[in-house]
């Protein structure tokens, strides 16, 4: 009984090695995030592409870098003259119902599941160093 | 498969708390209707005060005698008891999950913290395997289903260790832990993890027999 | 709990013997009763049983049983037989009763010849275990439900179904008759008088304080037993009786073989007698499974929660006359006596204190056993195990070795139980295992040191 468990988990663990180290979907353009907005990270920054963004999503910079006035969307403006935590503080407050760390989650994680593609897992973008 | 993790820790989320907390709820009032009909003698002889006095002995470690008899055994299951319900409750991703999606947040464990602890429980399990070989009246007693309920219990935390290590298949590996800790869950009203459930009821009956009828102690 | 410092050897390789004995031991009810057998009868009788007669307690209790073997060191089966795993708690409801529940109740015959055995045989339904299991599982409650089936089937070993039978015909255990049994408490009356004049033994009194009630070897072979009674009973100057007819007895044999309806039965005829003589409370003597039966288990098939009388056990009743004054010891016990719990009077009603307060008032020099109170171990012979006769003794010996190194231990002259279960089957073990003690009631030494008053109404 034990011994057929044991050999299950390993075949299990062999494939999936496999598999991950066959399907790279790396792209050459990876750097990691700097985070220093942050107080004390339990994480390393996510490791990221702007360039692939850029191209993915047709140079519209506002998708990522929007603008947010009483709550609401602005269509159109953007901000990338500003850093994320301009806007996000790092605590929770009435008047910052989306604090940095899951305005970041939020943004990319959302995104890749609406899109179907892209990392959604904690270690797929905070990548051990 | 960004909408298959979706669904796991989605929905799937949803569909396990439901059937965990449900099953349980459900298994409970089985429980109390069925003594109501069937042995009402139950109520006849439970007390609360007798009650909490036996589960209260019996959750002070090594306070009933039958503990410091098998003082290894008992400590180290204490012990993954504890972290069983800790380590999940407390750990920063599981936090960080569960604020984005209700907002709602609590201090988390140091995740190198969390990292031993999930190797603690993790050699817990190892030790019940080896102890249900080696000791003979265990072994007497042990089945082909008291090796599955340690398997059951030791994915999520074997997996969870390997994923945050993030040491091969870490996708996969962050996949198998979801599910195996979703099967968990589901399995805890239908199996004999049912005894998170049963176990303070039968306490409490033998502890007011003991308490209110016997004079005697049970511990 | 194994002491290992005081291992007893078993005189002249017993062990074997035993293990030899127990394989031929056949109990000629059990065969006869396998024989007529059928599988249909079976299944038909264990699913009853299961199905009709346990609720949502068993269930409980197997589904929530871990098999992690804590309760293993509760257990003197498994302690005496060097910890043979068969004889752990757990393991005997493996073996019978999980095994009905899997196989719906389609097992075999040999199958019940182990299920008999081990039930009535290997498990004193001490419900030690249930202290040592975490979830408190009532494996004694498991075995009298296997006894209720091997009852069902008529498969219960000959001299203890025979004292069933008596309480049957007679109300009383020991097939006593109405007028022998008068005739002994007139016999000892008339004995007393010699020593206290005035002494009697009250019979039917109605509206006293006290009915005093005796199992039935009392007066079958242990007359002097009421005699020491009627004296207390006399220099503490009490109101009492004892009833002449049927329902004297409060000895409950049923109750060990799962005939529960005539277990029923003796204890409705037992608690008629005292609300017919209209007494204020019930004092018995010294046993252990008759003070269970009236005041734990009778009780509840005749569906009152509690006694419908306060039953008061010959401990209790001694603490009362000597903290009261009514009895005074003339001078104290010498010897070095100790104390084994009867498991139904002290894990039973939690009496070992009051126990050990009485020994004390009475003797000089006590020392306790280890383990004690509620945590004593069996005397081995209770739950209707010694009752299953002398084919069983052999065996009976092995399974008590833990007894016997309990009780060499102390190193005391004189053994007192108060129960007359652990009694006979202590006396066995002291002759088997060569202790050299002596083992008495503590009536016994009550009776013995106690000023022999004698009552004046008045004075
Ligand atoms: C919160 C209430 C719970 C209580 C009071 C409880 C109590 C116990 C007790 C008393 C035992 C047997 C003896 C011992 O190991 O000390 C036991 C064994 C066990 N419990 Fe729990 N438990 C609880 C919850 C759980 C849960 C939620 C799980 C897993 C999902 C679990 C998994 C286990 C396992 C695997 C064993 C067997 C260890 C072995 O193989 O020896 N328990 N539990
Ligand atoms: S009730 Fe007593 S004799 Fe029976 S299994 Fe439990 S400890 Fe052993
Ligand atoms: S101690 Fe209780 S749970 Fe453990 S094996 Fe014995 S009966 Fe089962
Ligand atoms: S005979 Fe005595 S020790 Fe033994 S079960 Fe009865 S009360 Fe317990």
């Amino acid at each position: 009984m034990r011994k057929s468990f044991i050999t299950g988990i390993a075949l299990v663990l062999v494939l999936a090695a496999g598999w991950t180290a066959f399907s790279g979907q790396d792209s050459q353009y990876l750097e990691r995030l700097d985070n220093w907005a942050f107080e004390s990270p339990r994480r390393p920054g996510a490791v990221f592409s702007h360039d692939d963004h850029i191209m993915d999503l047709d140079d519209d910079c506002s998708i990522c870098h929007h603008v947010y006035e009483d709550g609401k969307l602005v269509p159109g403006e953007s901000s990338e003259d500003y850093y994320c935590s301009d806007c996000h503080g790092l605590k929770p407050a009435p008047d910052n119902s989306m604090p940095l760390e899951a305005a970041y989650h939020k943004l990319c994680r959302d995104c890749h599941f609406d899109e179907g593609q892209g990392p959604v897992l904690c270690g797929e973008c905070h990548i051990k160093e | 498969m960004n909408s298959f993790i979706a669904f796991i820790m989605g929905p799937m989320v949803w569909i396990s708390a439901i059937i965990f907390l449900g099953g349980l709820l459900f298994k409970f009032i089985g429980i109390i209707q069925s003594v109501r009909s069937k042995e009402p003698y139950v109520f006849s002889y439970l007390t609360v005060k007798h009650s909490l006095r036996s589960i209260g002995a019996w959750l002070i470690p090594f306070f009933p005698k039958s503990t410091r008899l098998s003082p290894v055994y008992y400590g180290i299951s204490y012990v993954f008891h504890i972290f069983l319900f800790v380590i999940p409750l407390f750990l920063a991703s599981h936090i960080v999950l569960f604020n984005e999606a209700f907002q709602i947040s609590w201090p988390a464990l140091n995740d190198g913290v969390a990292d031993w602890l999930s190797l603690a429980v993790i050699a817990a399990l190892v030790f019940f395997a080896i102890r249900r070989q080696m000791v003979p009246e265990v072994k007497y007693l042990t089945s082909g289903s008291d090796y599955l309920l340690i398997f059951l219990v030791a994915l999520p935390f074997i997996t969870g260790y390997l994923a945050y290590h993030q040491w091969f298949a870490y996708r996969w590996m962050v996949v198998a832990h979801v599910l195996s800790g979703e099967l968990m869950l589901i399995m805890i009203p239908f199996s004999r993890f049912s005894h998170m459930l049963t176990a303070p009821l039968t306490r409490a009956y033998m502890g007011s027999e003991f308490g209110n009828v016997r004079h005697a102690r049970d511990w | 709990m194994q002491s290992q410092d005081n291992t007893m050897t078993d005189p002249s390789n017993e062990t074997k013997q035993a293990e030899k004995a127990k394989q031929k031991a056949t109990d000629p009810a059990i065969e006869a009763g396998l024989e007529r057998l059928t599988p249909e009868r079976i299944k038909k009788t264990i699913n009853q049983v299961l199905e009709k007669e346990t609720g949502p307690r068993f269930k409980a209790y197997v589904e929530t049983c871990m098999r992690c073997g804590l309760c293993a060191e509760a257990c003197s089966y498994f302690l005496s037989n060097d910890r043979d795993p068969r004889f752990m708690p757990a393991a005997k409801v493996k073996n019978t009763i999980w095994e009905m529940l899997v196989k719906k109740g389609e097992v075999s015959r040999d199958f019940l010849r182990e299920a008999v055995r081990i039930s009535h045989l290997e498990c004193n339904v001490c419900k030690r275990c249930a202290m040592y299991c975490p979830f408190g599982i009532d494996i004694a409650y498991m075995m009298l439900l296997v006894r209720r089936i091997c009852h069902k089937l008529e498969i219960t070993p000959q001299y203890i179904q025979d004292t069933v039978n008596s309480h049957s015909v007679t109300l009383n255990q020991m097939w006593v008759k109405d007028d022998e049994w008068i005739d002994t408490l007139q016999w000892q009356e008339e004995d007393a008088r010699e020593e206290f004049e005035d002494l009697q033994i009250p019979l039917d009194k109605m509206g006293a304080d006290i009915m005093y009630s005796v199992i039935a070897p009392e007066p079958k072979f242990q007359a002097g037993l009421i005699y020491q009674t009627a004296a207390m009973m006399h220099a503490a100057g009490i109101d009492w009786t004892m009833p002449s007819t049927p329902g004297w007895d409060n000895s409950n044999m049923a109750m060990y073989t799962g005939d529960n309806e005539i277990s029923g039965r003796i204890a409705k005829a037992f608690f008629e007698t005292a609300a017919k003589l209209r007494v204020k409370r019930i004092v018995m003597g010294e046993c252990g499974h008759a003070f269970r039966s009236v005041y734990d288990m009778g009780n509840r098939w005749n569906s009152w929660v509690m006694p419908p009388f306060e039953v008061v056990h010959a401990l209790a009743f001694y603490h009362e006359l000597l903290t009261e004054g009514r009895i005074t010891i003339a001078e104290k016990y010498k010897k070095k006596v100790t104390l084994h719990d009867p498991c139904n009077v002290s894990r039973g009603r939690g009496l070992h204190d009051k126990a050990r307060e009485v020994v004390n008032m009475v003797c000089e020099d006590f020392v306790d056993m280890v383990p004690n109170r509620e945590h004593n171990f069996c005397c081995g012979a209770g739950g209707g195990v010694i009752n299953c006769g002398p084919p069983y003794k052999g065996e009976r010996m092995v399974n008590n070795r833990n007894k016997a190194e309990q009780l060499a231990a102390t190193g005391a002259e004189v053994l007192i139980a108060p129960c007359h279960n652990c009694h006979s089957g202590l006396e066995d073990i002291i002759q088997h295992y060569d202790l050299k003690m002596e083992i008495k009631f503590l009536g016994d030494l009550m009776y013995e040191t106690m000023e022999k008053k004698i009552y004046k109404p008045g004075a």
